[in-house]
């Protein structure tokens, strides 16, 4: 499909072969073959492919500080890219760019217990550093379902969540430092082992920003000691508005559960086939609640929650009995992509965050537009946090469905946003929600988050295209975006 | 004399910056004005926020409250304590270090120094707690980031940067918090006589239980005076440990440490009513009740935190005593010292040695002179200032928000 990207610079085009030249006196390991290339031309939203001039992939700090001090000077685009699980692309290459991967940074370089905390290179994956820690009874907290394969500097990126989010929290509130490169080469470190850092919260702003601030290098993740005893509890409902009210129920109780998840009927069935989770297959949706501490808490508040759906009118409850059926529960779970994918040619996967109380009635608007568009759709989400992942089913072999998939993923963030949501809650803006950015922010609103942009990168070479509207007055796909009978910008210069 | 404006709302205070932006004329922020922190600036205007007060909105089942930034914070504990609710962060009361007696102040003056209780090693700082906010920027336009919701990535997470910016990139006019369950029920466990190695050691051990913690602190011999409790012998050391949450664990819990600590012969334990008593003097700096010296937190790594104190707060061989207490299970040191000439030097040594250490200083308190030509943060690194200015700059390109409150000439 066409994606708007900004216009390459011929100039630099023109130059290609100079550049590659250039990047192969900085480092030994440049691609600029076209199929060395071809393998990094996508990330996680692979409908959109763009192969960048080339590829390099960095050993050290003072190598990355160098290619971007090189790219500076010559006024080169760079699109960062860790392991590229990312959802929403920011990680796609631009044509005009050069692509550094991170991907040989991908040593745990301390572990401190002692200090709470692991020092690690970024390309290292999630699962990685509770796999470094987990001897000592420790862990790393956020733990997105990608978990096996995303690299914590793209966690860092997209301020990754996971399901655990609630008593936990996401990335930002798990990390403790940076080392990080700006655009001119400079080398920069943020925060470390010490809990407050000084002055200007910098890292706070640099987390979750898609790689348009600076390329990290080095990162300082908390870690913590394992709960003593953990168990989950499957809760069947029939309707939408009863798991609703039994989410807020729970947390109205006082209760913060470590996990609380929702998966409606189609995923249900999906996962279940996929995973043989030993999920209930007469009901319409089901909620798995996790609780953790000490044992007689746990057995306390599993019976609280209990009592709490049978007021609820829960139709099915099981509690695990063993660790081993606890992670039987969280596999059907934690494997509701893939299950997905054995069930339709192509979905894609949204990421809006919802006040917990509107879920109902955000589930009944996406069956009304499921009907409206004709796609299947299958919801996940995060109920402890409010983070809904509408899987929209669709076949890319036939193009009006892709662009029905893509109105109807628009649509259902639009209405995320109206009920006092935000577009996306842990998988970035990047290319995919870029022009829907009006919908939360005014032109004083995002003028200064571009005010903000500039003060870490002035010439603005640093993954351009990605989460900012680049249409004029958040036009989408050339027409202007009307919103309440009126464009909201009339006087707005393009941004 | 400046000229006081006193703003009903954020269309009058977006007018007012937006004057002051084309006039090129620096406003000091505040709103009760009851605590000088940062360093001491001068202002042709002030703008004074404590009309602009009031709560938009609590949700206690979403685990929010959306309030007017001016709102004083005494207020917002009150609603949310009628829910059992709480603010996670645990607000520190500075009125006690500056005045001698409670003043929590406003949120928006809470929000914009980004202090922390003694929670915060286990629930996060207050940033953390800052779910989104409106504010006005330096050329008085009206910006907003973040929401309601606890998973936003949606643009840059500006709210991380506004907690804590003292009010230099803008005035906040909003703010939405995220709130949580007052725990059902809190113990301390007190250990008596330890020495502040003993106590990093106690600390250490139990942060590598899965025992949760929720406040571990130890005060020296120096500074345990204040501390009147019924149930607290003020005569030796004390190393204090909380733990929160149902009362069977709670209980569980204190007994688990009774075992760990069996050899500790002098201890105690403080129920619920003491337990939160005792925290709060702490949270509230209530050992350098009005205190006429600097007082200074450093943020450092717990295993730097026995050299720090051997250094600068207590040994015997070097003479030094000065008072001190130690939080966040050993990450953070309060310190106070004298306001005059041999101090300064400390500081400078305590500089170096937060460099070499990747620990830091913020001056909590201080008088006019210090304030005026010492430093407010111990700042490490030169690019790191630089971007400082600039992201400064970005929010507020003439420097008329508080200019100079946290950085010489930023």
């Amino acid at each position: 499909m066409s994606l708007v990207m900004p216009k390459p610079d011929e100039a630099t085009l023109l130059k290609s072969s100079s550049i590659i030249n250039g990047l192969k006196k900085i480092s030994k390991h440049v691609l600029s073959e076209e199929e060395e290339r071809a393998v990094y031309e996508t990330d996680g939203l692979s409908i959109h492919r763009q192969k960048p001039i080339a590829v390099v992939l960095p050993e050290t700090t003072k190598e990355v500080s160098l290619i971007l001090k090189y790219c500076y000077d010559n006024n080169v685009k760079v699109v960062p890219r860790g392991a590229g699980t990312g959802l929403s692309g920011s990680a796609l290459p631009l044509e005009d760019s050069v692509l550094v991967v991170l991907g040989k940074f991908n040593k745990i370089l301390e572990i401190d217990f002692e200090n709470r905390c692991v020092v690690t290179q970024p390309g290292v994956t999630n699962l990685s550093i509770t796999g470094a820690v987990q001897h000592e009874g420790f862990y790393y907290a956020p733990d997105p379902s990608s978990q096996m394969a995303c690299s914590i500097g793209g966690n860092i990126s997209t301020n990754a969540g996971g399901v655990h989010s609630l008593k936990y929290g996401v990335t930002t509130n798990n990390v403790l430092g940076v080392e990080m490169v700006l655009i001119d080469g400079t080398i920069i470190r943020l925060g470390g082992k010490n809990l407050d850092a000084e002055g200007y919260d910098l890292l706070g702003v640099v987390t979750g920003s898609e790689g348009l601030l600076g390329v990290i290098t080095e990162i300082t993740v908390k870690i913590l000691k394992k709960p003593q005893s953990v168990r989950a509890v499957l809760i069947g409902f029939d309707t939408n508005d009863d798991a609703g009210n039994c989410v807020a129920d729970i947390i109205s109780a006082g209760i913060i559960p470590a996990g609380m998840e929702i998966m409606d009927k189609p995923l249900i069935i999906a996962t279940d086939n996929f995973a043989k989770a030993g999920y209930p297959r007469d009901v319409e949706i089901l909620l798995i609640v996790e609780l953790d501490g000490t044992e007689s808490e746990v057995n306390t508040l599993i019976e609280k929650v209990l009592e709490i759906a049978k007021k609820n009118k829960a139709s099915y409850n099981r509690a695990s009995e063993s660790d081993e059926e606890r992670l039987r529960f969280w596999k059907g779970r934690k494997a509701a992509f893939t299950a997905l994918g054995a069930i339709s040619p192509d979905y894609i996967c949204m990421d809006g965050s919802i006040p917990r109380k509107k879920l109902g009635t955000v589930l009944n608007e996406i069956t009304r537009l499921s009907k409206k568009y004709e796609l299947a759709v299958a919801n996940c989400f995060h109920a402890g946090d409010g983070n809904l992942h509408p899987l929209i089913m669709f076949d890319s072999n036939n193009k009006k469905e892709l662009k029905k998939a893509e109105f109807f993923g628009a649509d259902i963030l639009k209405y995320c946003v109206k009920v006092g949501g935000v577009l996306t809650g842990e998988h970035g803006v990047g290319i995919e929600k870029r022009e829907l950015m009006c919908e939360m922010f005014n032109n004083d609103d995002i003028q200064q988050q571009l005010s903000l942009k500039k003060a870490f990168d002035e010439k603005s070479l640093l993954n351009p295209g990605k989460v900012f509207p680049i249409l004029h007055r958040c036009a989408e796909e050339g027409r202007v975006h009307v919103h309440k009978g009126k464009t909201r910008f009339p006087d707005l210069p393009s941004f | 004399m400046t000229d006081i404006y006193r703003p009903n709302n954020q269309e009058e205070i977006s007018q007012f910056i937006y004057d002051c932006y084309e006039s090129n004329r620096p406003i000091e922020i505040i709103t009760f004005n009851s605590k000088p922190i940062g360093r001491s600036i001068q202002c042709s205007q002030t703008l004074d926020l404590s009309k602009n007060s009031g709560i938009v909105e609590y949700q206690p089942d979403e685990l929010y409250i959306k309030v007017k930034a001016g709102t004083p914070l005494i207020d917002i504990l009150e609603v949310l304590k009628s829910k059992n609710q709480m603010l996670g962060f645990e607000p520190v009361d500075l009125g006690y270090l500056y005045n001698g007696k409670p003043n929590y102040g406003s949120i928006g003056g809470v929000v914009s120094c980004n202090l922390s209780g003694p929670r915060r090693f286990k629930s996060g700082s207050l940033r953390d707690h800052l779910l989104g906010f409106t504010a006005v920027n330096g050329k008085g336009e009206c910006i907003k980031s973040g929401g309601t919701v606890v998973k936003n990535v949606t643009g840059y997470d500006l709210s991380k940067l506004l907690a804590g910016s003292y009010g230099t990139l803008s005035v906040l006019t909003e703010v939405t918090l995220k709130v949580v369950p007052k725990p059902e029920f809190s113990e301390t466990f007190v250990m008596y006589g330890l020495t502040p190695k003993e106590a990093l050691e106690v600390f250490s051990k139990v942060m590598k239980t899965s025992l949760e913690i929720s406040g571990a602190c130890h005060y020296p011999k120096n500074n345990i005076d204040f501390l009147r409790l019924n149930d607290l012998d003020n005569s030796r050391t004390i190393t204090a440990l909380r733990i929160e949450g149902p009362k069977n664990s709670v209980q569980e819990r204190i007994e688990s440490l009774n075992k760990i600590f069996k050899e500790v012969k002098e201890k105690t334990i403080l129920e619920i009513y003491q337990s939160d008593l005792f925290w709060k003097i702490s949270a509230n700096l209530e050992c350098f009740n009005n205190s006429p010296k600097i007082v200074a937190k450093i943020s450092l790594p717990p295993t730097e935190t026995t050299d720090f104190i051997s250094q600068f707060c207590e040994d015997e061989i070097m003479g030094i005593n000065n008072k001190y207490f130690v939080e966040w299970a050993g990450g953070l040191i309060f310190l106070e010292i004298g306001n005059e000439d041999p101090s300064y030097l400390i500081l400078e040594k305590m500089k170096k040695f937060c460099k070499e250490k990747s620990a830091h200083i913020m001056i909590m308190k201080a008088d006019n002179t210090f304030r005026t030509s010492g430093f407010f943060l111990s700042s490490s690194d030169e690019n790191i200032k630089t971007l400082a200015s600039k992201v400064k700059l970005s929010f507020d390109p003439k420097s008329i928000l508080n200019p100079g409150k946290i950085y010489a000439g930023i």
